[in-house]
């Protein structure tokens, strides 16, 4: 694996990672107790994700790595899906698909 | 904000404020990490969060951070969520532009085609159903 390969791996960790962080703000908005716990997670997982994209643009060029940071709308969709059963209509999907294909290309230019 | 209303000029002034603060965040923030004092090229994570504790321009990357959250909140106060962040998706246009001036990076077509289809998902993303919207439609 190359540097600049690292560093995209690191790129998709952080927008997964920030997928989770909005998951947990999420969680707080829906708990009726428990809210600053979920929030405290969820601010905690952004610094993580700040971290790592800081780390991954030791590899990548930020013209590379900014754009592919939003991927984080196909992370945020999926996990809405999947832990909150958040409802996904046909044009939400088109759009992921898009920003899929268009990270793609950036992405292939590393 | 309705369709067809003229955008206040403080909204206007907040999203390219936005715009604004996306991009000097994302030049600072790479301009910071490609100068860590004493790294080795492929530095492990431990080795770069040390070096960002000797790197000033870190402070720089915070206050555009605070900048951005107080200036995003502002925004929010007067636009919909799902119109701001589809306007300030224009950053991914900012941002290649000045690192190909500032930064010297080298775009090439294939990156060009891949920002503008982004652009096009985020716009539909944003236009999507989603709880709380006025008969689930988008708002821009």
């Amino acid at each position: 694996m190359t540097g600049a390969h690292f560093g995209v791996a690191l790129v998709l960790a952080a927008t997964l990672i920030e997928g989770f962080a909005q998951v947990f703000l999420k969680k707080a908005a829906l708990s009726p107790g428990g809210k600053t716990g979920w929030r405290v997670l969820g601010f905690a997982t952004f610094g993580v994700e700040a971290l790592v994209y800081t780390w991954s643009l030791r590899f990548v060029a930020v013209s590379v790595a900014f754009p592919l940071g939003s991927l984080s709308f196909v992370a945020v969709t999926l996990l809405s899906r999947c832990l909150l059963r958040e409802t996904v209509d046909r044009n939400r999907w088109f759009g992921i698909f898009l920003i899929l294909v268009g990270a793609s290309l950036v992405a292939g230019r590393a | 904000m309705p369709h067809g209303s003229k955008t206040p000029r403080k909204l206007l002034a907040g999203l390219a404020l936005a715009i604004i603060f996306d991009t000097g965040l994302q030049i600072f923030w790479k301009l910071a990490v490609s100068d860590l004092p004493g790294l080795p090229d492929q530095p492990t994570l431990g080795l770069t969060l040390a070096g960002m504790l000797h790197q000033p321009l870190f402070l720089v990357v915070g206050l555009f951070m605070v900048g951005q959250c107080c200036n995003w909140l502002v925004v929010l106060d007067h636009a919909d969520l799902s119109y701001a962040h589809a306007i300030t998706s224009l950053s991914y246009v900012s941002v290649a532009v000045l690192s190909v001036m500032f930064l010297g990076e080298i775009i090439v077509l294939q990156q060009l085609a891949g920002i503008a289809l982004i652009l096009a998902g985020v716009w539909f993303v944003t236009r999507s159903d989603h709880a709380g919207s006025p008969a689930g439609g988008g708002t821009a």
